[in-house]
């Protein structure tokens, strides 16, 4: 497998965790950004581009990690350019946008992989071998949490921009619920934001309603300052129980004299052994051998689906119905 | 853990008294009926009074020979009990009986404890009110995870303003489904419901101590995969979620999901989330780990929740003020079960 060329476009709070991702794996990144190009390229000793135009001949595959509502036009220009394309989650910020992503990508031969990195993540991962194995029966109730604190730049507050908490935090989790509980049927969502003195906070609960009958809850806070982050799952089966708590399950504890640390807004991951290169070479792999990645196309345009019937049912206080999943389940893929 | 603002109102006093009492305990079919016939046997100037109608499961220890079991006088039925005018009652009986047992006992102007559900529907929960009021007695409903250090210094930090304003609330009841000890938990005729019924209203209750105010809106689903092995016809599975007046967003996951093979009984968790700080208290946490030759070991401990219940109670019937949890809390939480059962059946959240 020969070292990827990436255009990596954007350099925000997530980009730093990509560029070490590409960088793990060798590859010649050029990164494109309104702001903070040359910052990340210095940090990394990447190179930049001004312009789309310059970044397509330099690469192979984009990996686009710039605001939500920015997605899809972004990866629609990259897919007519000919190139690859890596997408931050979620794919668009529309289910339309993402379904015509996934489409114009097939049409032009080109390969797709929204950036649902919570599949790389070894306790979900590991949840996963536990069902498909058989060893807790049935799934019958799952819960997913996820919290941090509040991210800072506007956009993750606008609506329109980001779809808020539940398109940019909690689909992590509406994708997870699929992905080990099987299709949602219905959902049932409520969602709270207020401002406090350290800045806006929010909240969603979700209840949704498998195919198979299992019930999945899916909660997320993005909290004041000082909240760290945390994610944990319950899975219970008829013959079985699995459960997980990051707050729960540390390898480390380290208390320094001086000021008490802040929460943050993204998860400490083992520097060596990280999911987003996990995922970032899963991807890269599938294009070298034209082999299908643990994260399909169709599975980003489903989870900004479920995430819009989640605003929906917030937004009205009713139940909403979501159409079956139109496409074949994941196949086992290549599980991290 | 430690108590960092001090009590609140709802801890129970603890000035001594030794005016003596006598106190029933009717039904011994829930199976706390055993803690609370320890703790009442094993308290100064308490004599405990027993009856249990039955029926009784077969190969369970009941009536007269758990009465004897736990130093307990075993009177023969529920009238020849209240005709000895006992000051109090404390109802262990299945729960579609709570409200014909509380009928009787403010009737005989004992004042009475209640075991957890008050009622199975909001009509007789309304009428125990009732009958308590016309009575002067009082009607106290058994929560004791009120009475968990880890909750009162949870209250205590919302009072003083750490968690700022308060806007999401998470809540879990988990456990076994308490078939192996009673069958009548899961017999709708006797228990009223399933998992909605029984896991539910404790968590309801911190969160209406918590709050102060009643539910706006109710949204519940419900399955019976858990357990479906057992032939029981009612729900094993469910998650409520619950909006207040407010505009405080709840969610309580109410599931009999825990597999017999757990080490122990289950457990509660409560996380609150306020613009300024965020709590989880985990009142059963504390354990001691390890393995036994069946495998994983629980030895749980920590303070006795049910004696410092049966300790406010005791207190209040003694001074004649009204403890917490009243029935009126029980009636309000109550009022979430039965919300969330009409919109199992609605498919659509329902309003209080």
């Amino acid at each position: 497998m020969s070292a990827p060329r990436v255009g990596l476009i954007g350099a925000g709070g997530i980009s730093g965790v990509h560029a070490a991702g590409w960088r793990a794996l060798g590859a010649d990144v050029v990164v494109h950004s309104e702001h903070g190009a040359q910052a990340l390229a210095d940090r990394f000793g990447f190179r930049t581009a001004d312009t789309l135009a310059d970044l397509w001949p330099q690469v192979d595959l984009v990996d686009i990690v710039t605001p939500t509502a920015t997605h899809a036009e972004l990866a629609l220009a990259a897919i007519a350019a000919g190139r690859h394309v890596v997408c931050e989650k979620p794919l668009a910020r529309t289910s339309v946008e993402a379904a015509a992503v996934v489409e114009a990508a097939e049409s032009a031969g080109v390969r797709l992989f929204p950036a649902h990195v919570v599949r790389y993540f070894p306790e979900y991962a590991a949840a996963r071998a536990a069902i498909r194995g058989g060893r807790i029966g049935t799934v019958a109730v799952a819960r997913f949490r996820r919290m941090s604190a509040a991210p800072k730049a506007d956009w993750f507050f606008d609506e329109a921009r980001s779809g808020g908490i539940v398109l940019d935090q909690m689909i992590h989790d509406l994708d997870q619920a699929e992905w080990l509980a099987g299709p949602v049927a219905r959902v049932f969502a409520r969602s709270t934001a207020k401002a406090g003195d350290g800045g806006r906070v929010a909240s969603a609960a979700v209840t949704l309603t498998h195919t198979s009958g299992a019930i999945s809850q899916v909660y997320g806070v993005w909290g004041h300052p000082g909240l760290p982050f945390t994610s944990s799952f319950e899975i219970a089966g008829d013959a079985g129980l699995l459960r997980y708590d990051m707050a729960r399950t540390d390898s480390a504890r380290i208390h320094l004299a001086g000021p008490a640390t802040a929460g943050g807004y993204l998860p400490a991951t083992d520097p060596s052994d990280s999911p987003y290169a996990a995922e970032l070479a899963d991807f890269w792999a599938a294009i070298s051998t034209s082999a299908e990645a643990s994260v399909r196309g169709v599975d980003g345009v489903r989870a900004v689906a479920i995430a819009e019937a989640v605003l929906a049912s917030a937004a009205s206080g009713e139940v909403v119905e979501l159409p079956l999943e139109p496409t074949e389940p994941s196949t086992e893929g290549s599980l991290p | 853990m430690t108590t960092a603002l001090g009590p609140i109102s709802t801890s129970p006093t603890t000035e001594p008294t030794t005016v003596p009492l006598t106190v029933g305990i009717l039904s011994f079919a829930h199976t706390h009926a055993s803690s609370y016939a320890r703790i009442l046997a094993a308290t100064p100037g308490v004599e405990v009074l027993g009856t249990d109608p039955g029926p009784y499961d077969p190969g369970t220890v009941r009536g007269a020979a758990f009465a004897a079991e736990h130093g307990v006088t075993y009177v023969e039925d529920v009238a020849t009990l209240l005709a000895k005018a006992p000051d109090a009652v404390v109802i262990c009986a299945e729960n579609t009986s709570h409200r014909e047992l509380t009928e009787l006992a403010t009737a005989a102007g004992a004042h009475v404890l209640c075991e957890k559900p008050l009622a199975t529907s909001d009509a007789d929960a309304a009428a125990m009110l009732a009958a308590a009021d016309a009575a002067g007695v009082i009607l106290m409903t058994a929560y004791p995870v009120r009475f968990a250090s880890a909750f009162t210094d949870l209250v205590a930090r919302v009072r003083a303003g750490q968690l700022g304003d308060i806007y999401s609330i998470l809540g879990t009841n988990n456990g076994k489904m308490p078939l192996a000890q009673r069958s009548w938990f899961t017999d709708p005729a006797r228990s009223g419901g399933g998992a909605l019924l029984d896991h539910v209203v404790h968590v309801a209750d911190l969160i209406d101590a918590l709050l102060g105010e009643g539910a706006e809106e109710v949204h519940a689903v419900t399955n019976r995969i858990l357990r479906a092995d057992a032939g029981v016809d009612v729900e094993t599975g469910g998650m409520v979620s619950i909006r207040y007046p407010s505009g405080v967003i709840a969610t309580i996951d109410c599931s009999w999901s825990h597999p017999e093979s757990a080490p122990n009984w289950g457990g509660l968790t409560l996380e609150v989330h306020g613009t300024a700080g965020s709590v989880r208290i985990d009142p059963f946490a504390a354990h001691v780990a390890g393995y036994d030759a069946d495998g994983e070991l629980w030895a749980g401990f920590g303070a006795d929740l049910d004696a410092r219940m049966l300790g406010e109670f005791l207190d209040a019937v003694r001074t004649g003020r009204t403890p917490q949890p009243d029935g009126a809390v029980g009636a309000r939480t109550l009022a979430i079960v039965t919300a969330a059962q009409r919109s199992v059946e609605a498919g659509q959240p329902v309003t209080l």
